[in-house]
């Protein structure tokens, strides 16, 4: 008998003749954490489709050994009981019901037919508590609760489930440091319980803090595992892109010119909540050419903030909007893009891309007008652009007419960011540019970054990655519950430290 | 070989969904050509049964992109009736020139529309409940208007449009015109995606699109001809036909339309004006109430308070049974009319078989209920 809880062997999945998995191994021992690295469009996550039957038994070649027998499982039902949930990366949570509802959905405590409020209140609030997560009312709807927490529930909803095996899909990409912190803290309590982690991350830093064992796979093909002690972060990333990247942020001198971007007063009101304040008065300037990086953790109002600047935040809010010195109105992201303010959003999938429709026309979206004539669209001269952005951004694609959804993560960000840069922008805000993008990828897009504050625009950047926030701003302001609590020249002598105690302090009313 | 033949031929079907389709029209043309000893297939009885969906066809080539966007519309078959009705009682009642009344009904089936899609775009209504609305104010108006009795008897010059037909002539010549039309387009788009080193299908199966489209352009032609030629109804849907796949393919609008209907924040968050897109797809269907509505009237050469009842349903179910998806984001104009043929075919069929109104009913829902689930059964395997 093997001591392994569960080997994957020769796992071969083909998708209409291309192989996106050509022969994976994966073990995992009892309580053991292995972190599985690939850049994007590696193959992990249909890797981990294939263990939890996402894709049933059938669809794809090779073993699976669960507990040392056979596993061939039609759906995920059998999969989760067998004691194997996974996390996925996009979130599978229902907004109106719930957070105790949702960490119950199907499987929920009935006492003579009816719904047995109290005793699911009372249990799922004992897991938020596990996950130090006690503020969160469990029966508020999960649609009151964003980012970090949406991550936290689903978590939650996973332990509920008594999981052997937990797979976790970039768990991190929504979670500010702190809620990393206790996700890692949590990982290493359930190790203690013998739960096994399956852990998917683009953050090479928390692999090395959590994994045992470390598996890279690249291009659908098996790469190589060892023991994380015997492993460095470069020596991972060199096993991923299969070559040695010198640095993680370029750095390209760029002139800083006058200020051409303001806002003024930005106060935003919670939607459900109209006491309460999402972002507290908060104003900034950027210059031409500046890339100014936000930092704060997750939840602080970053996303308001900008959806704010963008004119499209739901819930009540006023602010004053000036460019080159003038006061313009944003009443909705059409003026707001004709005054050449664009935006890349945060949430690709809900707000980025229009799946249905082909890469090329995702590109040209915002400016299809430009391309006809006589009313009708001149495809020629539209294919002629897509084709030069295509090139020019490095969007792997097989045809210029396929469904933006079947790219992988980093290129359809790419797409939603040439969208945007085709619309002339003056000011660019990019909300989690790097988010769900692997390495290579992400320098890629930092190098664009510094490409267009060469070219005079104002870039606006969020980031819950503190690294990226320090590797790439010329200036970084620090939002912390709403407030703006810190605005730091990045020159140097600016640490992660600073910018969390900033975040993390209560601003002294002025008397 | 043949296992790359067969499989050629299931990935041309399914790339070409309008394939299957007609494949299904000529399964029930067949039946009821043999059923009925070959009366259902003379000219006579092809020309009535275009005649017949040119009414549906029209509401369906509109509500294709209310569906398409990820809406509905409910009120299409009262506003017909309501438009056809204020059409006779203008000629009828107040003797209005003919060309005048069609401009006044036209506009107002346009004001209808944008009113309607005001609601929903604007105010936030769901279409679901303006268009239930519509369904039951639109009747109330007709019914008030002609205190629920038929106008008639409609002018003669107004009766053209629903009853005449082309000269022989002039139907051939417009017919050659619109094949000239067509291949220009298919070889214009395919040079220019040459010339910029897009891929291109192979010659022959391009030359053999336009071979099939020329049958089947030449075929309705030369069988209408038998007959007393092409009925002014069924030309109207023609040009309707090519009009509306121009504004779906080939216009900024109806790109926006599938993007509205496939992701609405995020082609709102591109800096379109969603608003505006959806005012002006309810627009369109106003306008095309007020073309069915006219023919409608002139075809029954009356106004009747009963015109249009149910029309919406068929119009929906021809939009699906021609593989519109309920989600949004994806159809075409022509699969709605072809969805629209196959209704009239069944229709035609049963009636002229002697079928119970009871059971046509219940073989036309069964049909599209299978119809969708075919769809949902064969995407899913992919």
């Amino acid at each position: 008998m093997s001591d392994y809880l569960l080997e994957m062997k020769g796992i071969v999945k083909e998708f209409s003749g291309v192989k996106a998995l050509d022969g994976i191994d994966l073990k995992v021992h009892p309580g053991e954490v292995v972190g599985l690295c690939g850049e994007n469009g590696a193959g992990k996550s249909t890797m981990m489709k294939v263990l939890s039957a996402v894709y049933p038994y059938g669809t794809w070649d090779g073993e699976i050994l669960w507990e040392g027998k056979p596993l061939q499982a039609a759906s995920i039902r059998e999969t989760e009981d067998a004691g194997i949930v996974i996390i996925h990366q996009e979130l599978m949570l229902v907004p109106e019901l719930s957070v105790a509802e949702n960490i119950f959905l199907g499987r929920e405590i009935t006492n003579g037919g009816f719904l047995d409020y109290e005793a699911m209140n009372a249990e799922a609030a004992r897991l938020m508590a596990e996950l130090k997560m006690s503020h969160v009312n469990v029966a508020m709807p999960v649609s009151h609760y964003s980012g970090g927490v949406l991550q936290l529930i689903e978590i939650a909803k996973a332990l509920g489930k008594n999981a052997k095996l937990l797979i976790l899909d970039e768990p991190s990409s929504a979670l500010s440091q702190t809620e990393t912190e206790i996700l890692l803290d949590l990982i290493r309590g359930l190790k203690h319980r013998n739960v096994a982690c399956v852990y998917i991350s683009h953050k090479l830093e928390e692999i090395e803090a959590i994994a045992d064992t470390v598996t890279v796979i690249r291009d659908g093909q098996f790469i190589g595992s060892a023991p994380m002690s015997e492993l460095t972060i470069d020596k991972i990333i060199n096993m991923m892109v299969g070559r040695e990247l010198t640095e993680k942020y370029p750095h390209e001198e760029h002139t800083i010119g006058d200020v051409i971007f303001e806002v003024r007063h930005i106060n935003c009101y919670d939607p459900l909540n109209p006491q309460m304040k999402k972002v507290d008065d908060v104003s900034f300037q950027v210059r031409a050419g500046e890339i100014l990086g936000i930092a704060g953790l997750v939840g602080a109002g970053r996303t308001e903030m900008a959806s704010a600047i963008f004119g499209y935040y739901k819930g009540p809010h006023s602010l004053e909007v000036y460019l080159n010195g003038e006061q313009i109105s944003v009443k909705d992201p059409e003026a707001a893009v004709k005054h050449g303010i664009c935006m890349v959003p945060e949430d690709r999938k809900r707000h980025g891309i229009v799946p249905l429709l082909g890469v090329g026309q995702n590109i040209t979206m915002a400016v299809l007008p430009r391309f006809t004539q006589g009313g009708l669209i001149n495809e020629a001269a539209e294919f002629a652009t897509i084709r030069g952005e295509i090139d020019r951004m490095g969007i792997k694609t097989a045809s210029p007419v396929l469904a933006i959804a079947s790219l992988s993560g980093g290129n359809q960000q790419k797409a939603v960011v040439s969208k945007m840069l085709l619309a002339n922008p003056r000011v660019l805000i990019l909300d989690e540019p790097t988010r769900g993008v692997d390495v290579g990828a992400k320098y890629e897009i930092y190098k664009l970054i510094y490409e267009l504050a060469k070219q005079g625009i104002a870039i606006i950047m969020i980031s819950s990655e503190m690294p990226e926030v320090l590797g790439i701003s010329d200036r970084v302001l620090v939002i912390g519950e709403g407030q703006l609590r810190g605005d730091f020249v990045n020159d140097g002598t600016l640490t992660q430290e600073k910018i969390l105690t900033a975040a993390l302090t209560r601003r002294q009313m002025a008397a | 070989m043949i296992a790359s033949g067969t499989k050629n031929f299931t990935s041309l079907f399914s790339r070409y969904k309008v394939l299957s389709l007609l494949f299904v029209i000529a399964v029930i043309w067949l039946l009821f050509g043999w059923l009925t000893d070959g009366f259902f297939l003379s000219p006579r009885n092809f020309s009535n049964l275009l005649r017949q969906m040119a009414i549906t066809g029209m509401l369906a080539s509109a509500m294709v992109f209310v569906i398409i966007s990820g809406e509905i519309d409910l009120s299409v078959g009262s506003l017909l009736g309501l438009l056809g009705g204020v059409a006779a009682i203008l000629d009828v009642r107040y003797g209005v020139p003919v060309v005048a009344n069609f401009l006044v009904v036209i506009l107002l089936g346009l004001a209808a529309g944008l009113f309607n899609g005001w609601w929903v775009a604007f105010r936030g209504v769901p279409s679901f409940i303006v268009g239930l609305a519509g369904l039951m104010a639109y009747r109330g108006v007709l019914l008030g208007v002609t205190d629920g009795a038929t106008i008639a008897p409609v002018s003669p010059g107004f009766v053209i449009i629903g009853q005449a037909y082309l000269p022989l002539l002039v139907g051939d010549i417009l017919a050659g015109l619109a094949f000239l039309l067509i291949a220009f387009l298919i070889l214009r788009s395919r040079q220019k995606r040459q010339q910029y080193n897009l891929d291109v299908p192979p010659l022959w199966q391009e030359v053999a699109k336009l071979v099939a489209i020329g049958i089947v352009i030449a075929g309705i032609v030369i069988t209408l001809d038998d007959y007393r030629g092409i009925p002014i109804p069924v030309l109207v849907m023609m040009i309707i036909l090519g009009v509306f796949t121009l504004l779906a393919q080939r216009t900024v609008f109806g790109r926006r339309i599938y993007a509205v209907g496939s992701n609405l924040e995020a082609t709102r968050l591109s800096g379109v004006n969603v608003r505006m897109v959806k005012l002006m797809i309810f627009g369109l269907v106003g306008l095309m109430c007020a073309f069915a509505g006219l023919t409608t009237t002139a075809r029954l050469a009356a106004g009747s308070p009963s015109a249009g009842n149910l029309g919406e349903l068929d119009a929906i179910a021809s939009c699906i049974i021609g593989g519109t998806s309920m989600r949004g984001g994806s159809g075409t104009v022509y699969g709605a009319l072809i969805g629209a043929l196959i209704m009239a075919s069944l229709d035609n069929g049963m009636s002229m078989l002697g079928v119970e109104t009871f059971w046509q009913m219940i073989v036309k829902g069964s049909i599209l209920l299978l119809a969708v689930w075919v769809d949902i059964a064969t995407s899913a395997k992919s």
